[in-house]
């Protein structure tokens, strides 16, 4: 087809489709598509399609959003590839201030933003071993551990419960864990 | 969603739309908004102030009557060259066209300022502030300034620091129009400093923050409806 006709044709669709004729906008969408398509791709070379279509749906729309300021009076491609070339330069800043901020790494830590990925697993790896060392312990050590440790009682609490003095456990306690440290430690 | 799909969707329902008038339509709509409050901003200060308009020797004073012309020019190629900017496919050049009378603007004030130095020598080149002004001048630009703007909210933001800044060079050079009537026999270099000062400012100012007034947002763009 002639451009200079097509072009005419072009404008008098756009100019049914400002009077809100649906078919006259499709028809004039469906044939401006592969136009810009074209233009984006002469323009920006450089581009993966899937972004090429990217770019093609964001002059389509922009398009929709401002079509009132298309006058009949005027040819109809300068006004289209105005918007074109404003949103592709458009498009070009979004991915420089996105490239700018971004930060290449080469390996990604493995873990996750979520509290529940983020708990740190250092429970101790044998409790059959760890209950039998607790068991071996001195009867004083093993109760302020018991209390303390597995229990998570306040030294209050296991003062009072254990007939004990707060300082008496707090002994008792240190005394146990490092028994049981070298314990388990000789045993692994 | 694939282009085609939004094609589809853009199609389904296009509502009419009232198409924007020619740049110099609009252009004129603003000036019928714009000047009659500035008028009356003029006579209501010259009404309330002790600083009557004195006009009695407007048309003998050659710079002022030069001046005054330059500045509604300005006025008058800027608000054109900020609607035209607002429709796409308009020459580029057209946004040029102010730099004109604001040159000549320039050039007279200039003019004047060499006038006074030899008429008055070192005097002649004096700044001083003058609060009197300063109600108006605030007072002025404000109903121009938010029509401008609402009306260039309609059109496209393919400029918009430069739609901006052409929008604050007019309101702002509308402003001087008026405000210049107290100021007949002002020095030059007055003039100059405050009042051609504060609309290159002014026009900077509005050009800075053009992109946040003017953006595709503001027509209604939906973000996120992309494919993505």
């Amino acid at each position: 087809m002639d451009p200079q006709n097509q072009a005419d044709r072009l404008g008098l669709l756009m100019r049914a489709a400002q009077d809100g004729d649906a078919s006259a906008y499709l028809r004039l969408l469906n044939e401006i598509a592969p136009l810009l398509r074209r233009a984006v791709r002469q323009q920006r070379k450089f581009l993966q399609p899937c972004d090429v279509e990217d770019l093609v749906q964001d002059i389509l729309l922009s398009l929709h959003s401002v079509r009132a300021t298309y006058d009949p009076a005027r040819p109809f491609l300068p006004w289209l590839l105005t918007i074109a070339r404003n949103r592709m330069a458009d498009g070009s800043r979004r991915q420089m201030r996105r490239a700018a901020n971004e930060v290449s790494v080469a390996e990604y830590p493995e873990t996750f933003s979520v509290a529940p990925t983020n708990t740190l697993d250092n429970r101790y790896g044998d409790p059959q071993a760890l209950r039998q060392a607790i068991g071996r312990l001195p009867s004083g050590q093993r109760r302020a551990v018991e209390m303390l440790k597995l229990r998570e009682m306040s030294l209050k609490e296991a003062a009072s419960a254990s007939g004990m003095s707060v300082t008496a456990l707090k002994v008792a306690v240190h005394r146990g864990m490092n028994t049981l440290r070298k314990v388990l430690s000789v045993e692994a | 969603m694939d282009t085609d799909q939004l094609i589809h969707q853009l199609a389904a329902n296009p509502a009419p739309v009232r198409r924007l008038p020619a740049p110099w339509r609009r252009a004129a709509v603003w000036f019928a908004i714009s000047l009659p409050y500035v008028v009356a901003v003029i006579l209501a200060h010259s009404m309330f102030s002790s600083m009557p308009i004195d006009l009695s020797h407007i048309l003998h004073d050659r710079q002022f009557v030069i001046e005054q012309i330059a500045t509604l020019l300005t006025a008058i190629t800027a608000v054109m060259a900020a609607f035209c900017s607002v429709v796409p496919g308009y020459d580029r050049k057209l946004l040029l066209f102010p730099l004109l009378p604001l040159a000549i603007w320039l050039f007279s004030l200039g003019d004047g300022c060499v006038r006074d130095w030899i008429r008055l020598g070192a005097g002649g080149l004096e700044v001083h502030a003058d609060w009197q002004c300063l109600p108006p001048a605030s007072l002025i630009g404000i109903v121009p300034a938010l029509a401008i703007v609402i009306m260039l909210r309609r059109g496209a933001p393919i400029y918009p620091r430069i739609t901006l800044a052409l929008a604050a060079l007019a309101v702002a050079a509308l402003g001087n129009f008026g405000l210049r009537l107290y100021h007949v026999g002002d020095a030059s270099i007055m003039v100059l400093v405050w009042h051609f000062g504060s609309v290159i400012v002014l026009a900077f100012i509005a050009g800075w923050i053009g992109q946040f007034v003017l953006s595709w947002k503001t027509t209604g763009l939906a973000a996120g409806s992309r494919r993505r």
